[in-house]
């Protein structure tokens, strides 16, 4: 219906039978200004999690449904008019704005629509707690037992004679937007650890985060090391980065990847931070990557939502999408991740990536780095492992970055890095489809329910404040809610390649935009003709067409069995099995 | 001579390869260097000791081998292979390295101790002894020769050789009226379906009376007939013999009418819509006196073969849709950023850059007036007629894509070879002189029917499950264009067609790599390029995984129907005539590698393909970097500079 797209991926009804939800305020007789069909006439409520809009006067039923937490800004536009009618946008995160009108109630004691979304989408600015510690739907797993940080380095096959985990920041000590758990060279101490952090932006030391299992040519994060205008030099600093080298037998070499503009990573001297000079760490060679800052992606997102929301301008849409610079943007992220995988697995050279301090473009790099080179993390619960660690754990700022239920939408901390990364994956996924085992409903169930605040899974900014606040005691993970359906989120085109390491091509050429995202508002934009759909249906028609040539098969087994007996029966299998590995 | 004879299936080749010793076992034997002909086909020209470049940064990969000149193709002759694929799909009608002479669009000889080039045309003279030669292709591929070690006459020769019979002096020097091949479709009526021998399903032509009644029939337009006025083309010799019209017209009207129309093309009905709203083609009147008159007799007679007795609308193709010469620019701005411009270069400005070459901007045109037309045919139930001047470009692409959008039948490969043939073929589409064959006016050269074809690619792209064919088809009949061996690209119209009947017909030859359904609009402008070539990616291996799949359904029905039919084992070798390209493998226990020879540009390499240059220092990024040379014969004087 018509109703499901627009609210895009949802929890439906049943699943919040459990849930306190508060139906807080019904207008009737509101005016929906849509953009593509026109002004349409409903009733309009909003609970403490979400707004509901139902249409009265159209056929087919028409209807939005939009968690709260998707609004980024609610504005009245105008002054109500003689006839007592107000009327408010609201600014969404994701890529569309919505406009109503309706009549101020008579009833002064009763609250405007406007005061009470103003209340609940925006708990924190209101010392509410956000929706998502309300929610306490029973799932039947319990994701937030996805990540096990030691499981995962044991996986990798963490080498114990060159790397150890440190406890150094069991308790945040050492560095509070890190986890606790790292991976640091055994030749280190913790002591010499203490001194590096003194010397990296926000104590964001150099450590582990994938080994090459076969190479061990080592990715290794950190932020940028405290240079600044005079040069200074950190002993300690230097002899972690000649152990990581030397952790890899297979090469005397090392790259530091530092995601900025040299220019960037220039400037930042200044402000005491900088990069690795080549005479204090001899045999590393550095790269800058080229990637901006938070704030010139902000703006990219914000041009190209003016570009695609809500008219599309034909004639020069290339040129308009062009001037958003929003894939170049993505190019320059994929094109370095390449760089970096490619250095792993052809150089089998380890590598060191930082930025400014190491949580936005950082995890961007990495994580697709990891992508590229480890297979298991094009698996559905190897993606969820992916984000828990590098992002979640590592302190990506995702309570900054998007601003959960913060009413200061022009806040400067705000930016689309955790959507550019999923935009990059979704860019891979169309490149090499049969290598992803999601599909691409659950790239976008990950981001909707980034802004939903339903689930506890991207609240805070790092492991430590979602301790502090009991995150995983009082909230749910939205792993619990994807787990226990999986099959809506699997790729059936997927086929495993244990080894196969994944070069994508980057150029502006291959990029598209991801339509199915960003314009999936516009009624124009159907979602073509599902191809995956199609595939299904002939694997489901597959597994029936076995099951009958196997009865067949044994019928007839039976029936030579029973009639050679007489002869030494030696019933004949002749069919050769057809190969199944989907 | 005799080699183009198709090998046949034997025991042995069912037998896996030996892997082993095939890599350390020693060289063959040195076998002649030969060129595969075809019949008919002669050796005009060849140089030994030429020079293949394969990268342009390096020569280590170059091949070495003969180039020869034929009256059909410049084809290059080597012992060693390229980094061999190990899946390859082999053209039935072109090896590896051949170039049909008619696809060579400029031949430039160089000679860079002199620093001398000199862009050849036929029948001219060559004052240097060239050092390379470097062959500009109309599908957007760039190829090099050089010359270092090949005797200097002999190089020269080969190289005027090639120059000349590229540039043929008339329609009787293409090769479509040398081949004396296999004749897939005679004017006997015997008819040899390519795919599906024996099957129902086959391309109909539109030259008899029948086809056009079956049509008739078919789409139930029964208020309309066939007329046969111009049998013999006595009337006009751009329409078909047979055409239809409505019922309510009689012969002796439509030969006074026909005097009136551009050269004197009555009215052609293409298609009815369900409802029974007719689509008909219709060329200006010349006479401005008459035009109303003529014009309110053709439309109420089309009134008139209404159901409902609608009013006709004109729909004016000429006012709403860019001419042939504009299209024929957006096609040489295209060509240019895909393929001359550099790479990395002109990255930044890719997008903006393509839609200054307005080249989608036209397909979007196209495709949006379609729709209004199946507008006003299916809401508004009213006939239509294409006006334009001629029509015999803009109303071809028109009609095909209205059908297309409507009629399911035409998006079956058989239903879009007969709408083809239909539309284009029959209505009298100036192939020879938009392909520009001869080489003679530039002015009419236009790529309208790779504008169409892109059109239905975009249909493709939107409902690839609708279409029986796969992008790789429109690609090579994109590509067939360039092989004049086909009747269909080569001739101007019906009768020109007609009188040269001895050469074939193209439909049977199509399906050399034809898919199932299913594959982006990249294949076609990139494939050449190899740093836009994504290994072991691409949608081909979305669609590898299909085939396998349809495959495995395919045996498994086969197995049950065993079972059924025998009622005992059915025996387990897999048909070889299995329809997928990619067939399920019958070994159980194979580990499921990542199929290598799988990449986006599959299956089309672009392995020897000059078409970019990343290549600053090079003798080549000279010449592209001045590569309007390319873009105008007309432009540039033909000496050296």
């Amino acid at each position: 219906t018509r109703s499901d797209r627009s609210s895009g991926t949802r929890v439906s009804d049943t699943e919040l039978r459990y849930v306190f939800i508060v139906c807080v305020s019904t207008a009737k007789d509101v005016t929906y200004i849509c953009p593509f069909i026109g002004p349409v006439r409903g009733s309009l409520t909003v609970t403490n999690y979400r707004l509901f809009f139902r249409c009265t006067d159209r056929e087919p039923v028409f209807g939005l449904d939009l968690p709260l937490g998707v609004l980024s800004r609610v504005e009245k536009i105008g002054a109500a008019t003689s006839r007592g009618d107000v009327s408010y946008g609201l600014v969404c995160k994701d890529m569309r704005n919505l406009r109503f009108v309706h009549k101020e109630p008579e009833d002064s004691l009763k609250k405007s629509v406007f005061e009470v979304l103003m209340k609940f989408a925006f708990p924190v600015s209101n010392n509410m707690s956000l929706f998502a510690f309300e929610y306490k739907q029973v799932f039947p797993e319990n994701g937030w037992r996805v990540y096990d940080p030691l499981a995962e380095y044991k996986r990798q096959g963490l080498a114990k004679e060159s790397w150890r985990i440190t406890k150094v920041n069991d308790h945040y000590e050492l560095c509070d937007s890190y986890p606790a758990a790292l991976v640091v060279p055994v030749t280190i101490t913790d002591e010499e650890l203490r001194r590096v952090s003194s010397f990296r932006a926000k104590g964001r030391i150099p450590v582990l985060s994938w080994i090459h299992p076969e190479s061990q040519a080592a990715v290794v994060r950190a932020s940028q090391p405290m240079v600044g205008q005079n040069g200074r030099r950190c002993k300690e600093d230097e002899k972690l980065l000649q152990a990581i080298m030397d952790a890899n037998a297979q090469s005397h070499k090392m790259f530091i990847f530092d995601a900025r503009p040299s220019v960037n990573a220039a400037a930042n001297k200044m402000k005491g931070g900088g990069y690795e000079s080549e005479d204090a760490y001899q045999n590393a060679e550095l790269v800058f990557l080229d990637i901006h800052n938070i704030h010139v992606m902000r703006e990219s997102l914000r041009k190209l939502k003016e570009v695609v929301y809500p008219k599309i301008e034909d004639s020069h849409w290339l040129s308009n999408l062009e001037s958003t610079h929003w894939l170049e943007h993505i190019k320059l992220i994929l094109a370095g991740a390449l760089r970096i995988a490619d250095k792993v697995e052809s150089g089998k050279t380890s590598v060191v990536v930082h930025c400014s301090d190491g949580w936005d473009r950082t995890p961007q790099l990495t994580s697709l780095a990891l992508i590229m080179l480890d297979s298991h993390y094009r698996t559905i619960r190897g993606f969820q492992i992916l984000l828990e660690k590098e992002w979640l754990s590592f302190g990506h700022r995702f309570q900054q970055r998007v601003g959960h239920g913060d009413k200061n939408h022009t806040d400067a901390d705000r930016s689309p890095i955790f959507l550019q990364f999923i935009d990059c994956v979704w860019q891979m996924t169309r490149q090499f489809p049969a290598a992803f085992e999601f599909n691409e409903y659950f790239l976008i169930t990950i981001l909707d329910q980034l802004y939903s605040c339903l689930f506890g899974t991207f609240l805070c900014n790092s492991e430590q404040q979602r301790l502090k606040e009991e995150v995983p005691k009082h909230t749910v993970s939205l792993w619990s809610f994807v787990n226990s359906q999986l099959e809506e989120f699997v790729n059936p085109l997927y086929v495993h390649y244990p080894s196969h390491v994944l070069f994508p091509t980057v150029g502006i050429r291959h990029l598209q935009l991801w339509v199915t995202y960003y314009i999936r508002w516009n009624p124009r934009m159907r979602p073509q003709e599902p191809v995956h759909q199609c595939y299904k249906e002939l694997l489901a028609k597959r597994a029936e067409l076995q099951k009958r040539v196997e009865e067949l098969q044994r019928e007839a087994a039976n029936r030579t069995a029973s009639s050679s007996s007489e002869r030494a029966g030696s019933p004949t299998r002749s069919i050769t099995p057809v190969q199944t590995y989907v | 001579m005799f080699s183009g004879k198709q090998t046949k299936p034997t025991f042995k080749s069912y037998l896996p390869p030996l892997q082993t010793d095939s890599k350390k076992s020693p060289q063959l034997p040195i076998k002649k260097l030969e060129a595969k002909l075809l019949p008919g086909e002669i050796v005009v020209n060849e140089a030994n000791f030429v020079r293949k470049c394969i990268s342009a940064e390096s020569c280590q990969d170059d091949l070495w081998g003969k180039l020869v000149c034929t009256n059909f193709k410049v084809s290059f002759i080597t012992h060693n292979s390229l980094p061999r694929q190990r899946f390859q799909c082999t053209h039935r009608l072109l090896g590896e390295h051949d170039i049909p002479l008619a696809c060579v669009e400029q031949v430039v000889t160089v000679n860079d101790v002199k620093g001398k080039q000199k862009i050849l045309g036929s029948n001219q003279k060559l004052k240097f002894n060239p050092t390379e030669l470097i062959l500009y292709c109309k599908d957007f591929r760039i190829i090099r020769f050089r010359f270092d070690e090949a005797g200097p006459e002999s190089a020269k020769k080969v190289c005027l050789a090639i120059a000349h019979y590229s540039h043929p002096a008339d329609p009787q020097l293409l090769f479509g009226f040398e081949y004396v091949g296999k004749r897939y479709h005679g004017s006997t009526g015997e008819r040899v379906s390519g795919i599906d021998p024996g099957g129902g399903m086959q391309t109909t032509l539109f030259d008899c009376s029948s086809d056009w009644d079956r049509e008739i029939k078919r789409i139930g337009a029964s208020e309309w007939r066939v007329c046969t006025i111009n049998q013999g083309y006595f009337i006009s010799p751009s329409l078909p013999e047979f055409f239809v019209v409505p019922v309510s017209l009689a012969d002796q009207d439509l030969k006074q009418y026909a005097c009136f129309f551009y050269s004197q093309r009555i009215p052609l009905w293409c298609w009815n819509h369900s409802s029974g709203s007719a689509l008909v083609r219709m060329s200006n009147i010349s006479d401005p006196q008459q035009q109303r008159k003529v014009e309110q007799r053709i439309s109420s007679a089309i009134t008139k073969s209404h159901p409902l007795r609608s009013d006709v609308f004109k729909s004016d193709l000429d006012k709403n849709l860019p001419n042939i010469q504009d299209i024929q620019a957006a096609l040489l701005k295209l060509r240019q950023i895909c393929v001359i411009d550099p790479f990395e270069e002109s990255e930044e400005k890719w997008l903006s850059s393509l839609e200054s070459s307005r080249w989608m901007e036209y397909v979007r045109t196209f495709l949006r007036h379609a729709v209004e037309v199946v507008y006003m045919l299916e809401s508004r139930n009213v006939p239509v007629i294409l006006l334009e001047k001629e029509d015999r470009d803009l109303s071809c692409v028109i009609s095909c894509l209205v059908q297309l959008m409507c009629d399911p039948h035409c998006r079956s490969l058989h239903g879009f070879q007969s709408l083809i043939q239909k539309e284009w073929v029959m209505a009298g589409h100036r192939f020879l002189d938009r392909c520009n064959h001869l080489k003679k006016n530039d002015k009419e050269e236009s790529p309208v029917f790779l504008l169409f074809l892109d059109c239905v690619w975009q249909l493709w792209n939107q409902y690839p499950a609708a279409f029986e064919f796969t992008e790789v088809y429109l690609t090579v009949l994109g590509d067939s264009m360039w092989v004049p061996i086909f009747s269909t690209f080569l001739f101007n119209c019906p009768r020109q067609r007609a009188e040269n009947s001895r050469v074939i017909v193209i439909y049977q030859i199509t399906h050399f790599y034809v898919f199932f359904f299913f594959f982006t609009s990249l294949l076609y402008f990139l494939r050449w390029v190899p740093e836009a070539q994504i290994p072991q990616g691409g949608p081909i291996t979305a669609f590898h995984k299909l085939s396998v799949l349809t495959d495995e359904i395919d045996m498994l029905l086969n197995q049950l129907r065993q079972y059924k039919g025998a009622g005992g084992t059915p025996n387990s070798l897999h048909a070889e005539h299995s329809k997928m390209y990619f067939k399920a493998t019958s070994t159980p226990h194979q580990p499921p590698a990542p199929p290598e020879y799988l990449s986006s540009s599959f299956p089309f390499s672009p392995v020897g393909n000059l078409c970019r240059p990343g290549i600053l220092g090079s003798p080549l990024s000279k010449f592209l970097n001045g590569a309007k040379i390319w873009l105008s014969t007309e432009t540039l004087a033909n000496e050296t500079i």
